[in-house]
């Protein structure tokens, strides 16, 4: 049984990108709704079904929840047709999460692309909240052009701090007349930006391409597959283990994952 | 767990009276018919028949229907009402169940069980009487004997039946669950001999083994891709015949239908990993995009990645997938084949 | 046999063709479809009373049409086909899914098959479309084999359901079907081995909106099957495939065959028949009767 949230706030992020901040119905659910950052939940529109998204608010700050979505088909374009004080549903929260704990101590680099935001989004925050307990915390985001762009409020808000460093580009051909971030690709940008792989954990989340292409750039930098945490999105239905579509090998995403280190994935059947 | 095995005789009249009291009851009788187990009105309609082949679908879908409501939604302007559907646990009681069906519901126990426990297969499968017949017969796509069973397996039987002569069984008290359901019709029974049902048993013909479970578990691990996989996916045609027959195939998708405007219900269908939007991303994206790839997944799922995960192989060699395959892809070949 | 297996291996040997589409033997009365691109396992080709399979699905198939293209030409595609399977390939070819010049059709003279493997072929045994073919040579094809046989004489049973159903009435006829598709587990197998079922994305598939309910109920299934039957009504060649494949045992063919029967009597078409005529739905005439939307 999902439990309904109503939706207090509705922000467009971009063109197709939308966020909600919902509010769970029952006090009880809103207090004992209980999740880790990265972990994911199904929403639904009543009538045209569920749809998989992370958890892009952080823990930390639990009075409202939100989700990001990017509007594709069916429920997705029924979630947009939404407004402030619908209902939806939502049951979770799934999956594993970003082992925070064990990431004490070490510089953390976040690098996400388009919507990907979302995931990392959640992790960021909780971090932020908890400055103390890390050492360096730089991100790297991109998208394809300067809309496209998600959470600018919140990207606003982390280049103000001075203990974050924030570098934002578009792709190519992206940029806008009075745009003041980089423009390149996400693995130019860092190669660029050189990052030491010297007790640093990265957060990478973001489209197959981009992964792909990232990745042997921060093997060059030193950073160990085994330091590298990304998330995998199949296609899910129940995220419990029992519909039988997101399982890659023996490892159902939806309860083993969605987090992975880069070391994981090497090791499973390249089917994704 | 450890219950004592009770060995008894019931004459065949006794034990169709027994199913006439089972539907005077109320309960639901199923007894294998020719396309499916049909459901019993009449004792006149059982056969009890252990030369029979399996029937083409299994009673699969009286613990995991085909299609079934698992909540039911009330929209108003903006609020949305949601409620609970009832599952009826109805006694069910299976006669004559084939031994490559029976242990089939404690084969997808695990995986309806594990960490989320789902409460309609739970509900009725604790209503589910397993009377399970020894099997006399095969045919060329059988293979029991190659997944850990046979013909003669009492495995997931609550009751096991050995036809001694023309109007006798040996009936075998497998489980609690057995006792419990024939105690009521104990002046049917009487003492048997279990020697002499033993040697029943002994002497039917069961089928050869065809390919040991273990090497095909390391084949498989080691021959992800490999170009055996093309050739089957060149023929197979991406339906789920294979998958909705099969009695442990658990696929199944969710989608939420209105049947008015502000009314509708949250329905769990049957789905099957060969069909091509199984795994199909929103973006466009398919993991497993092309046949050779699904069918891949099929065997890999079956004879390796659920004996990694729960232990056993989710295959009772009941042979069903290949004789009702349209292009005769016979699943016993193609993992006998899963060598070098 | 040999003439076949060696006509196909020169096909293939002097690149004429890219994959050879034909029947293997299995055991001793089953035949399966084979896929051949290596000249040297045309020795497992086979024809005879057991090539039940309707090899025309393979030619929409994006696998297979795949071979087709090498990086310096296109090959054409041979397909081993009844006289009936024929008529699917004519349809195609009219509904523009593959062209002529594109298929090598290895046709035989066709004295029936058995309607499933494993029965002895017979009058008893014969597959219901055998009883009422018309056409035990082939219309169309590129190589032609076997001597003429008689077909042996059987009763059409599939004709005599047709016309006890003809003399319910509509509620009973409809209670009839609505029983028969009761039993439909959605698995498609029906639309899979379908030579005509070949579009990308069916209706079915389609959740924007969703036209047919996905589940496998009352209403979601009779609405299936019947779309289904509409969509194949005069285009279905009766080749009975579905019929065959169902799991479930529903009479599908019962329908196709009695909406082929109504497009006949009303538009004197017959699918799959002709290469020089138009398809029925691509030549919709105003004047033409009506009466089949009733
Ligand atoms: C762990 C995880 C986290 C994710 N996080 C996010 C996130 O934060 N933000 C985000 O934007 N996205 C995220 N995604 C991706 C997101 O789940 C999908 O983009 C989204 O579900 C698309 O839904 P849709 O209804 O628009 O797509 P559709 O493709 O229309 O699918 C909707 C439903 O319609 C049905 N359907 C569609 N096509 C068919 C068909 N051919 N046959 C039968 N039924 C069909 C299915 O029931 C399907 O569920 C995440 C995915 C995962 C796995
Ligand atoms: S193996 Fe046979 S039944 Fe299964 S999907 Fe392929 S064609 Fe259909
Ligand atoms: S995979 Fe085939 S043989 Fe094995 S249990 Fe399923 S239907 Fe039976
Ligand atoms: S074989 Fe396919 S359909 Fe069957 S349970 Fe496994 S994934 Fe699901
Ligand atoms: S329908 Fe005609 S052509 Fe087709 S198999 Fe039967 S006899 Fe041969
Ligand atoms: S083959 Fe039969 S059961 Fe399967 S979808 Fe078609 S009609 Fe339904
Ligand atoms: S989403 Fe259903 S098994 Fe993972």
């Amino acid at each position: 049984m999902p439990h309904l949230a109503e939706i207090r706030e509705i922000i467009d992020e971009s063109p197709d990108t939308r966020t909600f901040r919902l509010m769970f119905k029952d006090a009880g659910t809103a207090e004992s709704f209980d999740f880790k950052a990265g972990q994911f939940a199904e929403y639904s529109a009543f009538g045209d079904g569920e749809s998989t998204f992370c958890i892009a608010s952080s823990p930390t700050r639990k009075d409202l929840i939100e989700c990001s979505f990017k509007v594709y088909g069916k429920v997705t374009q029924s979630l947009q047709r939404l407004n402030v004080g619908d209902t939806i549903g939502i049951r979770g929260p799934y999956g594993n999460w970003f082992p925070l704990d064990e990431l004490k101590g070490k510089n953390l680099l976040f690098i996400a692309g388009g919507i990907g935001l979302a995931p990392v989004r959640c992790v960021i925050e909780n971090v932020l909240d908890k400055r103390e307990d890390y050492k360096n915390v730089s991100i790297v985001y991109g998208a394809r052009s300067v809309s496209d762009l998600i959470y600018k409020q919140e990207i606003r808000e982390w280049k103000s701090r001075t203990d974050v460093s924030v570098i934002v580009t578009v792709d190519p051909g992206g940029e806008t007349p009075g745009w003041d971030g980089e423009v390149g690709f996400v693995p130019a940008v860092i190669e660029k930006s050189a990052p030491t792989s010297e007790n640093t954990a990265v957060i990478l989340c973001g489209p197959p391409v981009m992964i792909k292409f990232t990745m042997p750039v921060l093997t060059n930098l030193g950073f160990k597959d085994e330091d590298v945490y990304t998330t995998l999105e199949n296609r899910m239905k129940c995220g419990l283990g029992k519909c039988g579509r997101c399982n890659i090998g023996n490892v159902y995403v939806c309860k083993d994952g969605p987090v992975f280190t880069y070391a994981q994935i090497k090791k499973l059947p390249q089917e994704f | 767990m450890s219950f004592k095995m009770e060995e008894k005789i019931i004459s065949k009249d006794d034990l169709l009276k027994l199913c006439g009291d089972v539907i005077a009851k109320g309960h639901t009788l199923l007894a294998p018919g020719i396309a499916e187990y049909e459901q019993v009105k009449d004792v006149s309609q059982i056969r009890l028949d252990s030369s029979a082949l399996p029937t083409k679908t299994s009673y699969k879908s009286y613990v995991f229907p085909k299609a079934e409501p698992i909540l039911y939604y009330k929209r108003s302007k903006s609020d949305v009402q949601l409620i609970d559907v009832d599952v009826n646990g109805k006694k069910i009681v299976v006669l004559g169940a084939k031994p490559c069906d029976t242990n089939s519901i404690n084969i997808l126990k695990h995986l309806f069980n594990w960490d989320y426990e789902d409460e309609f297969f739970n509900l009725r499968q604790k209503h589910f009487v397993i009377i399970g017949l020894m099997c006399s017969s095969f045919d060329e796509y059988c293979f029991c004997t190659s997944v850990g069973s046979s013909p003669v397996s009492e495995e997931g039987s609550d009751l096991f039946l050995i036809p001694i002569n023309e109007d006798k069984f040996a009936l075998r008290i497998i489980t609690e669950k057995g006792k419990e359901f024939i105690e009521p019709y104990s002046e049917f029974l009487k003492d048997g001999d279990e020697a002499k049902s033993n040697a029943v048993l002994e002497s039917i013909k069961k089928p050869e083994v065809a390919f040991d479970s273990k090497q095909v578990h390391e084949w498989l691990g080691d021959n992800f891709e490999n170009p055996k996989w093309e050739g089957i996916g060149n023929v197979c045609l991406s339906c789920a015949q294979c998958a909705f027959v099969c009695p442990v195939c658990h696929c199944f998708d969710l989608v939420d239908e209105d049947y008015s405007y502000s009314e509708g219900r949250r329905m769990k269908n049957w789905d099957g990993c060969q069909f091509g939007h199984f795994t199909l991303h929103a973006s466009g994206h398919n993991p497993r995009d092309i046949q050779s790839k699904r069918y891949r997944q099929r065997v890999n799922h079956k004879f390796r990645y659920y004996v990694d995960k729960f232990g056993e192989i989710l295959c009772t060699g009941c042979g069903r997938c290949s004789r009702g395959c349209p292009v005769s892809i016979d699943i016993k070949e193609i993992v006998s084949n899963c060598k070098d | 046999m040999d003439e076949l297996r060696n006509y196909a291996r020169e096909l293939l040997e002097k690149e004429e063709v890219a994959a050879v589409i034909g029947y293997q033997q299995v055991t001793e009365k089953r035949t399966k479809p084979i896929v051949i691109t290596d000249p040297a396992e045309t020795s497992r080709l086979v024809f005879n009373e057991y090539c039940l399979n309707n090899l025309a699905v393979y030619l929409t198939k994006a696998r297979i049409r795949s071979l087709m293209r090498t990086k310096d030409k296109t090959m054409k595609l041979a397909i081993v086909a009844k006289p009936c399977d024929v008529h699917s390939i004519v349809a195609l070819i009219q509904e523009n899914q593959i062209h002529r010049n594109d298929v090598h059709i290895i046709s035989f003279n066709c004295h029936g098959v058995v309607k499933d493997f494993g029965c002895d072929f017979n009058g008893d045994n014969l597959a219901a479309k055998c009883i009422k073919c018309e056409t035990h040579k082939p219309l169309y094809f590129d190589k032609i084999f076997g001597e003429e046989k008689q077909t042996p004489k059987a009763g059409d049973a599939s004709l005599e359901k047709i016309n006890e159903l003809e003399k319910l009435n509509s509620k009973e006829r409809f209670e009839f079907f609505k029983s028969e598709f009761d039993k439909c587990i959605k698995c498609y197998a029906c639309r899979a081995v379908c030579p005509l079922c070949y579009c990308q994305r069916c209706i079915t598939d389609k959740a924007i909106p969703r036209w047919i309910e996905s589940s496998s109920h009352q209403r979601g299934n009779f609405s299936w099957n019947i779309v289904r039957a509409f969509h194949l009504s005069g285009r279905c060649t009766g080749c009975g495939e579905c019929d065959r494949a169902c799991p479930m045992d529903i009479p599908l063919s019962l329908i196709n065959r009695r909406m082929a029967m109504e497009v006949k009597d009303l538009f004197s078409f017959v699918s799959g028949r002709s290469l020089e005529t138009p398809t029925l739905v691509g030549n919709f005439d105003k004047k033409d009767s009506d009466e089949i939307f009733m």
